[in-house]
């Protein structure tokens, strides 16, 4: 069920068409979350693509991206190189070859 | 070989794990583990020496962890998960029981929205106890000062299928058939004043663990007693220093007595008369101070599962305080140790008494 939810909706770009070579970069504990690992680089359209990317790469990372309703969680945060992704589509934004993408712990406190 | 103590101490921090020589006299500290996330409650299962940690945390969501080893490696278990179509949605882990053992591969969980979860693959997955979920009376449960939660998990000592649950605000709910059917429970018998059933904010309640039917309640303004057979919670406040409080502990063999640790209700904490554990041991006619050992005065504070006892004779008792200390005693309460300090807020403590 929760496999199902992270895959929701799909991009505008055809399954088939190549996808933009991503890196996807892991900050803080979501390191710790997926094993120790750093990066994943993989083939993404969008920030969702993405994410699923990440998610079969570091299955340990599902429960703590999206609650058990699909729902991005709370206190994190996604750049596209220097640029929030909330400002760009959130989870729709599009992914270009050689971006970056930071997934980043909370932003919040003191 | 001889019975050691080790102790699970839940932090704002982190878990951390002191282990106790055999005569319970020096300590090792471990840790933190997970820090900085919230330790809600830590639980040992004596059945197969698995520990489990209920770690709430903002980033990535609280979740459950377990260690095989006695504590050296952790995994994270699969998350307790609202149905698909629910409006709630897995908030914390309140409390984990270990079930009894006739029933081997079960563990509970209690969560924040308040549910009951039910694994039965030694904590690896949880699945929500629907019947609970679906009592009619869950639409006036209401959230008390920490949120709503279910936080206590009774499990009769002779029979599995008999159970209790404690839930803040919202009472206690009965099962006498595993789990299938549930009633309120929530009768009182000499209480000062009555309240509609679900507004019982439950502070902790205990089963004892080897006479069936026993229980010990600590309820927001009361303390009740209840024995085997018994059909209402009778009031046995009188004579603590105030009716509020949270932690409280029962004797595992003897059954007329149980501890608390009572609190200010405005101040929450043991101001202006002091921190000391209370006990009875005429099952809440009346109670006696224990405070030999501990800071005279002191305005400690030690919340729901700030205490918790160990299965030797004599029996050891220890809780923990907001202020970051351990409290132990290896004398049924009689004296007291500090037996760690400079903690972050200790949040609970869990006695696990190893062979």
């Amino acid at each position: 069920m929760f496999a199902a939810l992270t895959w929701g909706r799909m991009s505008k770009i055809a399954p088939t068409e190549r996808r933009p070579s991503v890196r996807m970069l892991l900050h803080g504990v979501y390191r710790g979350f997926a094993g120790g690992a750093r990066d994943v680089t993989l083939d993404a359209a969008t920030i969702r693509e993405a994410l699923d990317g990440l998610v079969r790469a570091h299955p340990t990372l599902a429960e703590r991206l999206r609650d058990e309703h699909g729902k991005l969680r709370p206190h994190l945060a996604l750049f596209i190189n220097q640029d929030d992704a909330r400002l760009l589509g959130w989870e729709d934004a599009p992914l270009h070859d050689g971006d970056i993408v930071h997934v980043i712990p909370a932003l919040s406190g003191g | 070989m001889a019975k050691q103590v080790t102790l699970l101490v839940g932090t704002k921090k982190g878990l951390y794990i002191l282990r106790g020589d055999a005569g319970r006299g020096s300590w090792a500290c471990e840790g933190p583990e997970f820090a900085p996330a919230e330790i809600h409650h830590a639980a040992y299962d004596p059945r197969d020496g698995s520990m489990f940690a209920a770690v709430n945390q903002t980033w990535g969501g609280s979740r459950i962890e377990v260690s095989r080893d006695m504590g050296k490696t952790w995994k994270t278990t699969k998350n307790p998960a609202f149905p698909e179509g629910s409006d709630r949605t897995f908030s914390k882990t309140w409390h984990i029981e270990p079930g009894h053992e006739k029933t081997p591969n079960v563990v509970w969980a209690g969560t924040e929205p308040a549910a009951l979860f039910k694994s039965q693959d030694r904590g690896e997955t949880w699945s929500i106890v629907k019947s609970l979920d679906d009592q009619p009376s869950r639409a006036k449960w209401v959230p008390g000062f920490a949120g709503m939660g279910l936080h206590s998990i009774a499990i009769d000592a002779k029979d599995p299928k008999k159970m209790m649950v404690g839930i803040s605000v919202g009472g206690v709910y009965r099962t006498e058939d595993g789990g299938t059917t549930w009633v309120q429970d929530n009768k009182v018998n000499g209480a000062p004043s009555d309240r509609p059933d679900v507004l019982y904010c439950i502070h902790k309640l205990l089963a004892h663990p080897e006479e069936s039917g026993l229980r010990f309640m600590r309820v927001h303004e009361e303390v009740y007693w209840r024995d085997p057979g018994e059909t209402t919670w009778q009031f046995s406040t009188t004579g603590l220093p105030t009716n509020f409080g949270f932690a409280a502990a029962i004797h595992p063999r003897d059954t007329k007595t149980a501890y608390c640790i009572p609190l200010d209700a405005m101040r929450r904490t043991a101001a202006p008369f002091g921190i000391g554990v209370y006990r009875t041991t005429d099952k809440g006619k009346s109670w006696d101070r224990l405070d030999k050992g501990l800071p005279e005065g002191a305005p400690l504070e030690s919340v729901r599962e700030g205490m918790h006892n160990d299965r030797l004779d004599p029996m050891g008792l220890y809780f923990g305080t907001a202020n970051g200390d351990v409290w132990a005693s290896k004398n049924e309460g009689e004296s007291w140790t500090r037996i760690a300090q400079y903690l972050p807020y200790v949040t609970s403590v869990h006695a696990a008494t190893i062979e």
